[in-house]
């Protein structure tokens, strides 16, 4: 079972199923966070591993869980408007 | 078992995991219900075998009692979500025909077809004297003293 990556690494990679997230709107949110991390996506089995680098220090929030969010609610939108 | 479960809850870390049978809900319901929790945790959605796996972890640090509050309000935003999501698909018909009335009415191209609306009185705004400027009950006239004009 994924669950949430360590809190103030420098690196994380979070699994994000295949069935729940749409893979543009993971690009989307990666696009939302350049300027904080870098990001990779890649498929593995039945999910989507994005492995997330080079995160900003000092910034209010966590990056990588908010990149999660944002993940969640592109999809939402998008499966809701028949993108997926 | 079908019912939605706690599989974890940690006050340490201010997280909590659910899980849900996948035939419980649909998923749009999950996405609707998880999208409420957005402003105030980090939602990620996976799936194990059967089973919907939702993990939370609260923006700010939330001791034992809330994270069970926060698992409560989950089960009932799914059950409110579920609900708008039946009543959506009952009347989705007459959504779609009150819409399509509205915008045909706007551009000034009602169709002539089963709407309800053939034979009613609509108004000309091209013609100066199709009745929409007279005000017969002088419901345009202001009522406060000195504006209304005859007071």
């Amino acid at each position: 079972m994924t669950g949430w990556p360590a809190r103030d690494a420098n690196a994380a990679s979070v699994r994000l199923h295949r069935a729940l997230y749409v893979e543009d709107a993971i690009t989307e949110a990666a696009s939302t966070f350049a300027g904080l991390a870098s990001f990779a996506i890649r498929t593995d089995g039945e999910h989507f591993v994005v492995d997330v680098s080079d995160i900003a220090r000092g910034v209010d929030g966590e990056v990588v869980a908010e990149f999660c969010n944002f993940a969640l609610a592109n999809s939402a939108r998008r499966r809701r408007s028949g993108h997926a | 078992m079908t019912r939605s479960r706690i599989e974890t809850l940690d006050p340490g870390t201010s997280t909590l995991t659910l899980s849900l049978d996948v035939g419980l809900y649909p998923r749009d319901v999950l996405y609707a219900a998880a999208y409420v929790f957005l402003d105030r945790a980090y939602v990620l959605l996976d799936r194990d075998g059967s089973r919907f796996v939702v993990h939370f972890r609260a923006k700010r640090p939330l001791d034992e009692p809330t994270l069970h509050a926060m698992a409560g309000e989950f089960e009932n935003e799914l059950l409110a979500q579920a609900l708008r999501h039946q009543v959506v698909d009952a009347n989705q018909r007459i959504i779609e025909d009150v819409v399509a009335v509205a915008i045909a009415g706007a551009a000034g191209d009602v169709e002539r077809g089963g709407t309800g609306l053939e034979g009613a009185p609509l108004i000309d705004p091209g013609d100066a004297e199709d009745g929409f400027l007279d005000d017969p009950q002088g419901i345009a006239r202001p009522w406060e003293p000195g504006k209304s004009g005859s007071e």
